[in-house]
This record gives structure tokens, C-alpha cells and sequence, in this order.
């Protein structure tokens, strides 16, 4: 009976494994499709850039994906990328001498208060996140617009060295990349292994179960708006060193490149589902394929229609997988029950 | 006598729309301090005509997220039917038949969110998360990129601009006018209304009660694009010019057009006086700033927090009123569709009965 039961749990397990393998294949497929039809989508150069698109997307996709494991979603931090970047990279401008740490420190703290400010309002204030996010996305937008007054950070008002660090590469892999794997290693590690990490997964699963059963489910979702506030500024940072120079329009519409990057991903969007792995399929899948569309001359408004269909598709296929497995359980659970109570009338 | 008036002033005073009303005054009255101009008729009622289109999306996003739902979509699908209508006018179709046929187009795409929350039981939300993406793209696909269609007959044009007849009032308020009264009876004085309402209080109950759930949803959701797509027209004329990226930056004002109008954001109750009330509230508040030299963006700032704003006074409202039943404390959209879902558990008459966990014990 157990060993029932546990095989179809290996089952649904398999089935969301199986989502992963599907983004892979989907990746391969466009990888290869992309390789035959564009000459120069194969070599070393392109991949760079590939890799460095990606890594502003993953490093904010890794704090999205926390955010909707508990079942919320943060349609702000397209803002907070354009906030951190400005205010960070307009900093450096009159500053100088300060280090790189700094300035991404800078970003990083401004992108933690507007997550927190996010926070309350969804946690204290109960305000849907889909609705507080709504509003933070424009009031930060215009709080862009405040500080830099209509101005822009122009490449060359930065310090060389500044721009030096988004060219520098560790073992061949840009240094913007590496620090996009370090954050989506140390993000999965946290969600795999950490109590907290655990706990935003029982959160998105059944809220209500999740705080009967003691969990802190108002500081988790804190947490969770508060490290997708903290990733979006390094995002931020990570935007204005790979660009050298920020506008106040930054980062407008990018919140759809990182929520399609999760939900494509195979987190899904009723919570409680999802890795950093397949959020990070997902932001290269939507990359390579940018990439190629752009290689091959495609109009780029065919990269937004696309999304658009791969976040519907992706919604529609969980859901109705999500429904098979649990009507599946639930009629194991009632033969197992039947087949119970007859032994017992046997006997 | 005076005890029943008394009441009744109460009773009026106590009302959301009152405090509309007051904000719609106080705003006005700091307009006027911006531009001696403001309180000339001509302006008052000129000044709506930018914001004739929202208007007209925030009537139908209101009977959504008075059924529980929400459609963020809205401002792609007025993108879509803009382009799609002079696309058709472009290739030589007549421009009422195309007017007819892009909000054929408009109440198309809605019918799809409509099919795919209604029938698929998909979550509104994510589904139109992913057709504002689509739909914005689809109009950029159907220009064939960026560039503008243009040229519009003046027939067309004097929608969105001039006045009706010889009278004073521009025709895009005279229509917003004429849809907010239309929705005031479909909503207040008809059946599908009252099942709309019953939807969103409680879908369960709702479906128990006989009532055509799947049907209604998939209709109002067709109706929300519909108004879009209206939207769309309205702007093509008043802009005079058809645009893949029309009204990108439009949603906020709608949905704080809807949620300052006083609809409950988890469904179930709303007025369209009040939606209407608020449309006017924001027209007043952004052609004030305007005239202050405030940018649109920073506008938004204003905006937004208001859209904020009213939710916080609304929640707090709520949790003063029934401290002692208050729900968990996030999320209570997802915990009420829960129960108006399949899980069908008891209607919400305990929640927070001493069951929190005690201090400490985590």
C-alpha cells in the first residue's frame, strides 16, 4: 500500500522532472535550429553575448522564483532594475574612486528597500501581490524619473575601471555570468536545504496548512519579496555595467523577460512548484532564442508575441498536469480505501 | 422627520462615492490654484476626453474583478483592435466596417481569456500575465513592426475630438457617459448582474445555485474585450493615429480606476457609479499636474499610491470591522478561491479561532 503510494508520488515527482527535460529538449531543438540557419549563432563571441543576457535575467529570475514558490508574483522588479541602476551607476558618476563593491552595494540596497517596501504592503497591508506590485512598478518608475530628472549616466562619465569589470572574463566566462551562477547556486542550494527555503514551498502548496503547521507564513513572504528586491538591484548593478550607462527608462518591460523565464521555467504560478534550474532553462531558452531571432533578422516583436504564447502554454500544460496527478491520487486513495475495507469484511 | 433625514445624510455620507465626490472637489479645487483656465465649462469638460479610453476599459475591468477575476490584458487587447481596424480601413475597407470589425477583434481576444479562465478553470491572472505579452506582440506583428497608420478620415477623427451636435459636450464623454449607464443597468438591474455579483462572493455557492458560472465568465471576460477594443477606437480617433504600442503605460489608471471606484479587489461587490466617480478623479488629478508641469511618469507616482492607498484604508476598514474573524493575513484571494473552488470546504465562519500557533513554537 505504501509502496503504492510512494511510486505515484515518484510519478508526479517524474512528471515535474520531466517539465525540465522538456525546456531542455525545447532548448536543444531551438540550439540546433538556430545553428543551421544562422552562421555565426555557433561561435564563441555570440555565446558570450548569450551568456551575458542571460545573466541579468537569472540573477533576477532566481528571487522571481521565490517569490511565486509562495504563490505570489513581483510584476515590479523591471522598475527596481531601472531604480538600482540609476542610482547606483549616477553615484559612481560623481564619485570616482568608489570600488565596484561598493556600487553594487549601493544597488543591492536600494533594490532590498523597495522588496521590503513590496513586502508590507502584500504581508501587512494585504494587498494582493499582483495588485501591489502593479502599483510599486509604476511608482518606481516614476521615482526613476524623479531622481534623474530627465537626465541619463553617460558611458563616459564612468570610470574606466567600471566599465573594465563588465569586459573582465574568469576562465573564459564573463564575470557577469559567473556572478548570475554563484547566485543561482547559492539560490537553489537555499531553497533544496534551508529551513526558510523549505518552508516557501509549503507556503505556495497550501497557505493555510503552511500556518497551522507553525510556519512564520507573513516573514517568509517578507523574505521572499525582500531577496527579489535585493536580486533586482544586482540585477540593476549588473544592467549599468553591461550597458555603461543607464536612462531613465531602463529596464521597462524586462519584469516580462524574467516572470516568462520562471513560468516557462516550470515554476508554477499556483506556488509550491518549481527550481532555480528550470528558471534558469527558461531565462536561456528565451536568450537563445532573442539571440537567433535577432541573427536571423526576425522582428523583434515576434520574441514578445512568443513569450506571451509560451507563458499561456506553459500555465495551461501545469495546470492540467497538476489536476491529472491529484485526480490520479485521490482515486489511488479511494481503491485503497475500498480494497481496506473489504480485507476487513473478509477477515 | 428630521431623525429620518438625519439618517439618510448619514447613510449618504458614509458612502464611498461621497468621499469620491469630496476627493473629485479637493482636487479640482488645487487645479484651480494651478491655472485660473480650469474652471472655464469648455475645460471641465474638455478635460476628459484624454481619458475617455480608460474609461471605457475600467467599466469592463470592474464587472471582472467584480466576478473575483482580474484582466491585465486589457491594454494589449485596445492595442490589438487599434491596429487591427486601420489595418482593415488601410486595405480599403470601409471605416465603420472596420470600426465593427476590430471590436469583432477586440471581443475575439478577450473570448480567449474568457475560454481558457472560464472553461480551462485557468487562473486569471497568469493567463492574462502571458496574452499582454502575446497580445502587445500581435499588434506589432499585424503593423509589420513599429511605424503608425495614419490619415484616418475626419468622420472618424471627430469621434475622439469635437463635440456632439452644437452642443458643448465632447462625443467620446457623451459615449463614455452612455456605457457608464448602460453598465449601471446591466450590472444593478439585470439577472446576468446579479449573477456576476453571486460569482464573485462565492462561485461555488453560485454554481450550486443553478447559476450558468462557466458561461457568465466566459462572457464577461468577451465583454471586457469588447470594451477594449472600444477603448482602442476612441484612442485611434482622439490620437488620430494607430500605434502597435498604444496606451502601454494605461494600465494603472485602469485598475485604479477600478479598485479607487470602490470594487473589492477579491470580487463579490462595486458600483459602477463608483467606477465612474473615480474615472473622473483621475482625469481631475493627471490634468491638474499637468497644468503644474508635473511629468507623466512622476504622475503616476501620485497614481499609484492612490491605487495603493485605497486598498490600505479599505483593509484596514475590514480588520477594524471584524478584528476578531480576521483571516491569516496574506493571500486572501488564494484562500477565498480556494474555497470557492473544487475544495469546497465551509464557508469562512472561523478563521483565527486561537488555532495560530502558540509563541515559540517554532
Amino acid at each position: 500500500m505504501t509502496a503504492a503510494r510512494l511510486s505515484l508520488q515518484t510519478v508526479a515527482t517524474a512528471a515535474f522532472r520531466l517539465r525540465e527535460l522538456g525546456i531542455a529538449i525545447a532548448l536543444l531543438v531551438a540550439i540546433a535550429i538556430f545553428a543551421v540557419q544562422a552562421e555565426s549563432f555557433m561561435t564563441v563571441g555570440n555565446w558570450r553575448n548569450i551568456s551575458v543576457s542571460v545573466a541579468v535575467v537569472l540573477a533576477v529570475a532566481v528571487g522571481q522564483t521565490m517569490v511565486v514558490l509562495t504563490r505570489n508574483i513581483d510584476l515590479s522588479v523591471g522598475s527596481i532594475v531601472g531604480l538600482s541602476a540609476f542610482i547606483s551607476a549616477d553615484t559612481l558618476s560623481t564619485h570616482h574612486g568608489l570600488p565596484i563593491a561598493g556600487v553594487a552595494a549601493i544597488a543591492v540596497a536600494v533594490g532590498i528597500a523597495c522588496g521590503l517596501f513590496n513586502g508590507l504592503l502584500v504581508t501587512v497591508g494585504r494587498v494582493p501581490a499582483i495588485i501591489a506590485t502593479l502599483g510599486t512598478l509604476y511608482i518606481f518608475r516614476g521615482l526613476v524619473h524623479e531622481v534623474s530628472g530627465g537626465t541619463q549616466v553617460l558611458a563616459f562619465e564612468l570610470p574606466a575601471s567600471f566599465k573594465a569589470f563588465a569586459l573582465r572574463e574568469v576562465l573564459g566566462i564573463p564575470a557577469l555570468a559567473v556572478i548570475a551562477i554563484a547566485v543561482a547556486v547559492l539560490g537553489a542550494a537555499m531553497l533544496r536545504w534551508t529551513h526558510w527555503g523549505r518552508d516557501f514551498y509549503a507556503i505556495g502548496s497550501n497557505p493555510e496548512a503552511a500556518r497551522l503547521a507553525g510556519i512564520p507564513v507573513a516573514r517568509r513572504v517578507l523574505l521572499a519579496f525582500t531577496i527579489s528586491g535585493g536580486l533586482a538591484g544586482l540585477g540593476g548593478f549588473m544592467f549599468a555595467a553591461r550597458f555603461a550607462g543607464v536612462s531613465a527608462s531602463s529596464g521597462s518591460g524586462f519584469e516580462f523577460d524574467v516572470i516568462s523565464a520562471v513560468v516557462i521555467g516550470g515554476v508554477n504560478v499556483f506556488g509550491g512548484v518549481g527550481t532555480v534550474l528550470g528558471a534558469a532553462l527558461g531565462a536561456l531558452l528565451i536568450a537563445v532564442i532573442e539571440n537567433g531571432f535577432t541573427l536571423l533578422k526576425i522582428n523583434e516583436f515576434w520574441k514578445t508575441a512568443f513569450q506571451g504564447f509560451a507563458i499561456v502554454t506553459a500555465v495551461t500544460v501545469d495546470a492540467l498536469v497538476t489536476r491529472r496527478i491529484q485526480e490520479a491520487l485521490r482515486q489511488r486513495r479511494r481503491r485503497e480505501a475500498r480494497d481496506a475495507a473489504r480485507a476487513e469484511a473478509s477477515a | 422627520m428630521t431623525a429620518s433625514a438625519i439618517a439618510v445624510a448619514r447613510r449618504v455620507v458614509a458612502r464611498w462615492e461621497f468621499v469620491l465626490v469630496l476627493l473629485i472637489l479637493a482636487a479640482g479645487t488645487w487645479s484651480t490654484t494651478q491655472s485660473r483656465f480650469f474652471l472655464d465649462t469648455e475645460n471641465l469638460l474638455d478635460l476628459m476626453k484624454p481619458y475617455v479610453f480608460i474609461g471605457l476599459m475600467a467599466l469592463g475591468l470592474a464587472l471582472v474583478v467584480i466576478a473575483g477575476e482580474i484582466d491585465i490584458s486589457i491594454t494589449s487587447t485596445l492595442a490589438v483592435s487599434a491596429v487591427a481596424f486601420a489595418d482593415f480601413w488601410d486595405r480599403g475597407l470601409n471605416i465603420w466596417l472596420s470600426c465593427l470589425l476590430g471590436l469583432v477583434v477586440g471581443m475575439g481576444l478577450g473570448a480567449v481569456n474568457g475560454v481558457l479562465i472560464g472553461l480551462l478553470d485557468l487562473p486569471s491572472l497568469a493567463v492574462t500575465l502571458g496574452t499582454l505579452a502575446a497580445y502587445r506582440g500581435l499588434a506589432f506583428v499585424i503593423l509589420g513592426g513599429g511605424g503608425a497608420i495614419t490619415g484616418f478620415p475626419s468622420d472618424f477623427t471627430r469621434l475622439g475630438l469635437r463635440d456632439l451636435g452644437s452642443t458643448i459636450v465632447p462625443i467620446g464623454l457623451a459615449l463614455f457617459l452612455a456605457a457608464t449607464a448602460v453598465f449601471a443597468f446591466v450590472l444593478h438591474g439585470t439577472l446576468f448582474g446579479r449573477y456576476v455579483y453571486a460569482i464573485g462572493s462565492n462561485r461555488e455557492a453560485a454554481r450550486f445555485s443553478g447559476i450558468p458560472v462557466d458561461r457568465v465568465r466566459v462572457t464577461i471576460f468577451a465583454i471586457s474585450g469588447l470594451m477594449a477594443a472600444a477603448a482602442g477606437l476612441l484612442y485611434a480617433s482622439y490620437f488620430a493615429t494607430a500605434r502597435a504600442d498604444a496606451a502601454n503605460v494605461a494600465l494603472l489608471d485602469v485598475v485604479a480606476a477600478v479598485v479607487l471606484g470602490g470594487v473589492n479587489i477579491f470580487g463579490g461587490s462595486g458600483t459602477i457609479v463608483g467606477v465612474f466617480l473615480a474615472v473622473v478623479l483621475i482625469a481631475v488629478l493627471r490634468n491638474g499636474m499637468g497644468l503644474a508641469n508635473i511629468s507623466g511618469e512622476v504622475q503616476s507616482i501620485v497614481i499609484g499610491s492612490l491605487l495603493l492607498g485605497a486598498i490600505l484604508v479599505g483593509n484596514l476598514m475590514r480588520a477594524a470591522r471584524d478584528r476578531h474573524t480576521g483571516q491569516g493575513f496574506l493571500m486572501r484571494i488564494h484562500e477565498r478561491r480556494l474555497q470557492r473552488g473544487k475544495h469546497n470546504r465551509p464557508p469562512r465562519t472561523r478563521p483565527g479561532l486561537g488555532i495560530r500557533p502558540t509563541k515559540g513554537a517554532r
